[in-house]
């Protein structure tokens, strides 16, 4: 997964299944899960994390009706959508959420005029 | 690493979420207005029905306000759903009632959102919303003194408290600049 990264992406956070990074020469957040790579303005990922954040999963663990196996997730601005189980869904929301906190950090950082995070190392 | 978000807008993710949600309370109060006015109008409250269409028209200059405050600081403004609101009311006391209710609930919410700005350190949207503090102070002390004139003036002279009812200002706000 990890063999081809462009230089100009910076990890912002990624778990056993997937990794967020940021280009800073696009300014461009790049979504990686599940073998296919996107890249997402910092709106859209916002929006799509939202999007990520209010699936109904404890509908999708108890309901028996087969539309509920999967949710299908459509990434703004893009021809792309994710047909997800459960499990996935809850993958995908702990990798956004991590890197949503990891963004949110480096504006911390930034606020009150320490380095930001990639120049920590 | 750049702060994408911050090239964006200004204005963080928890002011943004509030200030659509005043957008929704401010058209919500549009239509409760208009619903008075409605009210007042087909009851032979002309007057007061004249106030209160003027007040709905005012209640969406404020929605408005922070929408283009929104868009123009690169953040999502959302056109709000609006519920249904009651269209009827018991007496004209009832519907200025309900009116200093919902000012006083607005008043409470702009509260918030400055709680939530001086949370998030972001002063432009607090200085904004200041005028929000001022015109709520305003809108409080209309609702109050019309709920007094309807209790001192005697209920026969029906025609002299609806035209006493709209002429109700408040010129001595000592918030405002001029
Ligand atoms: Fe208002
Ligand atoms: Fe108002």
């Amino acid at each position: 997964m990890e063999s081809n990264v462009p230089v100009s992406y910076q990890e912002v956070f990624s778990t056993d299944k997937g990794v967020v990074y940021q280009c800073d020469r696009t300014n461009r957040l790049i979504l990686s899960f599940w073998g296919s790579t996107t890249p997402l303005s910092a709106r859209d990922f916002a929006q799509f994390r939202r999007m990520v954040s209010t699936v109904n999963v404890h509908q999708m663990a108890l309901s028996t009706d087969t539309a509920d196996d999967v949710e299908i997730l459509t990434i703004p601005r893009s021809e792309r959508c994710y047909v997800l189980t459960l499990c996935e869904v809850i993958h995908l929301r702990e990798l956004l959420n991590g890197a949503s906190l990891m963004l949110e950090l480096n504006s911390m950082l930034r606020e009150c005029g320490c380095a930001t995070l990639s120049t920590l190392g | 690493m750049k702060d994408l978000d911050r090239l964006r807008t200004l204005i963080k993710e928890p002011v943004e979420l509030v200030l659509n949600q005043q957008i929704k309370m401010e058209m919500v109060s549009s239509s409760k207005y208009l619903a008075m006015a409605g009210w007042c109008d087909r009851n032979g409250y002309d007057h007061s029905a004249g106030f209160f269409y003027k007040q709905s028209e005012e209640e969406r200059k404020h929605a408005m306000k922070l929408f283009h405050y929104l868009c123009d600081q690169g953040a999502t403004a959302y056109s709000p759903d609006v519920p249904p609101v009651g269209q009827e009311f018991d007496t004209l006391r009832s519907v200025f009632e309900s009116a200093l209710d919902q000012e006083i609930a607005v008043t409470d919410s702009i509260n918030r959102i400055i709680g939530v700005c001086r949370r998030e350190g972001d002063y432009a949207t607090e200085e904004l919303m200041k005028w929000y503090v001022k015109e709520q102070v305003e809108e409080e002390y209309i609702a109050r003194r019309c709920l007094e004139l309807i209790d001192q003036i005697p209920a026969d002279q029906v025609y002299y408290l609806d035209k006493k009812l709209a002429s109700v200002t408040y010129d001595e706000n000592p918030f405002e600049d001029e």
